[in-house]
């Protein structure tokens, strides 16, 4: 109830974030009910159909093994799901936990930022590149490797962040009520961080499908056979003068829930707790 | 009710913080020391509240934060029922934590707001196993709750929700779930309005009576420490400068020190000119030689500027640290 509250009260006079919201929501069932709601089997080939346009068939046209692009893009809408969750996932928990203990424990924390400092110098897609280079195409290992480039800027908030509530004095109290370093860390600090790590969430989100699109684009990312709609416009990319709704659907679906994802971390970030919001402004 | 061997000893506590001055140009400034305590020595009997008083950054709190382990000593030692506590390592003070407790001068940032009341209120009670079931400590909760004068049933409320006052009872009650034997208040009164300062303030010497808990009261309200300690500390730049039984150093100052703050309460000499100008204070980065007071002080001379005087047991429980003590008791008797 109080959740359903504090949405509309970060929602409220949003309409382009509200409209971000709902397309989110659109995508979220696509995803859970594909097998339900998609008319084909996405993998299932059909030669005799194609590369065919948008008909009443096959509404988002065919693929050059006349796949039905609309059921793809369903599916398409899971793997964007599962890739972002997991990049969550693991930049919040990684980048989370780095961020917090160097901040904490100053002396090891010099080390880690540096860590940090070193890996932040590259270029996030340079950065995946590199890492994916190095390992199989696979949907884990896609994840865990943008999770890991985008747990380096949130170690960077968070040690920022976690550094001005250390010196609060609550937690001076909670030392003086005995309290030891784990309890002041996970029941004192991480607490009042989790407004900014929703932020820094919905923020990764969106850029876990950029970077995940450009790796598969590059055919570093998932493997071929998955269907993603990275996959889709990097199979079908020969054909664009032929074919260009094969570029077209999946490009659109791309950016407008990378968009969507933005407009709602926009408005969530506006509704945070003031004193973080220098922190979190250059995300 | 100070027969009793003292509960803590101080002796000749410092606590100086290091930090490099500001850069002129590439290379990082130099290293600078400041001395913010800097041989404090005190006692404190059972059931005593000592008021340590001092204008604002003499280093009133840093002794606080050194004796509650905040900050670490630099050298001295802080005797705790005869066991120096300087030197234990963060698990070793834990279970002394219970007995030793503080309070915090901002009700607003003291308390969590994350966290209900309840759960902050368990947390001392759970760390130091003072109840075992769930409900044994609600029990324990409501009960001190009741004590410093609230609901029990703001137990499960944010601190938000709370005035500046209510918030303060909180804190108290935060200290004293956990039946400490020496609390030390520091400022626990001055951020609250003044028409509930007096309130919590006597809930604070009412509460120190009853458990019988000693209580070192940092203020730099002359008037506050005055209405609940039975000794009083003048600090100057990081040290104890005169200590004295509360009636004598309000009667007779034997420092000059404590006369000049003293003459700076308007309401104790109510026909008089009320303001006094307390000049500007010497800084604790580079203290000023031989007694640190001499560039303010009326009655300084050549001594004070080359030999640093220290404390002079005078009788009747009062030292100070002047070279000219004498003369100025002679003179107000
Ligand atoms: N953590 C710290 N690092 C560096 N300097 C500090 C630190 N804490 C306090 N100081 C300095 O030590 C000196 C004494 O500070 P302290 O807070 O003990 O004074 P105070 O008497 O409590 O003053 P106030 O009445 O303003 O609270 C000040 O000059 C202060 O700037
Ligand atoms: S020692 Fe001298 S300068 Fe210091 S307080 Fe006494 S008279 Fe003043
Ligand atoms: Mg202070």
């Amino acid at each position: 109830m109080t959740a359903i509250l504090t949405m509309g009260r970060i929602f409220r006079g949003r309409w382009l974030a509200t409209a971000g919201l709902c397309w989110l929501i659109l995508v979220a069932l696509a995803a859970i009910f594909a097998p339900l709601v998609a008319p084909y089997d996405p993998l299932e080939f059909d030669p005799l159909v194609r590369l065919s346009p948008p008909s009443q068939e096959h509404l988002f046209g065919t693929d050059h093994f006349g796949r039905d692009s609309f059921s793809r893009s369903l599916y398409g809408a899971r793997m964007a799901i599962v890739i972002g969750f997991g990049s969550v996932v693991v930049a919040l928990v990684a980048g989370g936990l780095a961020g917090m203990i160097s901040a904490y424990f100053t002396r090891l924390g010099h080390v880690i930022m540096r860590i940090v400092d070193v890996l932040m110098a590259f270029p996030a897609l340079l950065l995946a590149l590199v890492l994916m280079t190095l390992l199989e195409r696979s949907v884990v290992n896609t994840v865990i490797v943008i999770g890991i480039v985008y747990a380096t800027t949130t170690a960077r908030i968070l040690f920022g962040m976690t550094l001005k509530l250390k010196g609060e004095v609550f937690v001076d109290a909670a030392t003086c009520s005995g309290a030891g370093h784990a309890s002041i860390l996970f029941r004192h600090i991480l607490p009042n961080l989790v407004s900014p790590l929703l932020v820094q969430a919905s923020f990764i989100f969106a850029f876990a499908q950029l970077q995940a699109a450009a790796l598969d684009f590059l055919g570093l990312g998932l493997p071929p056979e998955v269907p993603s709609w990275g996959n889709m416009l990097s199979e079908s990319r020969i054909y664009v003068t032929r074919a260009s709704w094969l570029l077209l659907f999946p490009g659109a679906l791309i950016i407008l829930s990378v968009f969507s994802m933005n407009l709602v971390g926009d408005a969530l970030r506006d509704s945070i707790d003031p004193r973080f919001r220098n922190d979190i402004k250059g995300v | 009710m100070t027969d009793a061997a003292p509960l803590l000893q101080v002796r000749d506590l410092k606590t100086h913080f290091t930090f490099r001055a500001p850069s002129t140009g590439v290379l990082p400034g130099p290293k600078r020391v400041l001395k913010a305590v800097d041989g404090v020595s005190f006692d404190l009997a059972e059931g005593e509240v000592l008021g340590i008083v001092g204008e604002s950054g003499c280093g009133k709190s840093t002794v606080g934060r050194t004796l509650t382990k905040l900050e670490p000593a630099t050298s001295g030692e802080a005797l705790f029922r005869g066991r120096d506590i300087l030197g234990l390592s963060a698990g070793a003070f834990r279970p002394l934590r219970r007995e030793i407790q503080m309070i915090f001068q901002d009700p607003f940032a003291s308390l969590n707001p994350r966290l209900t009341i309840e759960q902050t209120l368990a947390e001392p009670v759970r760390i130091h196993g003072l109840a075992r079931t769930r409900e044994e400590v609600r029990a324990r909760i409501s009960d001190t709750l009741v004590k410093v004068g609230l609901d029990p049933k703001v137990m499960t409320r944010y601190p938000h929700e709370f005035s500046g006052g209510q918030r303060q009872r909180i804190g108290i009650a935060r200290v004293m779930i956990v039946e400490p034997r020496l609390v030390i208040a520091d400022e626990a009164v001055s951020a609250l309005d003044v028409s509930i300062q007096a309130q919590v303030l006597n809930l604070i010497k009412d509460l120190q009576r009853d458990s019988g808990i000693s209580m070192l009261f940092i203020s730099h309200d002359l008037g506050v420490v005055r209405h609940i300690s039975d000794r009083v500390a003048v600090m100057y730049l990081g040290r104890i400068v005169e200590t004295a039984p509360k009636a004598a150093i309000f009667e007779k100052p034997a420092h000059p020190y404590t006369r000049l703050l003293l003459a700076s309460i308007p309401r104790i000499r109510p026909g008089r000119q009320p303001v006094v100008d307390l000049g500007e204070p010497a800084s604790a980065a580079s203290p000023p030689s031989g007694c640190a007071f001499h560039p303010r002080c009326p009655l300084a001379t050549d001594i004070c500027r080359s030999t640093r005087p220290d404390p002079v047991d005078l009788g009747n429980g009062r030292s100070s640290a002047c070279h000219h003590a004498g003369q100025l008791l002679g003179e107000a008797a």
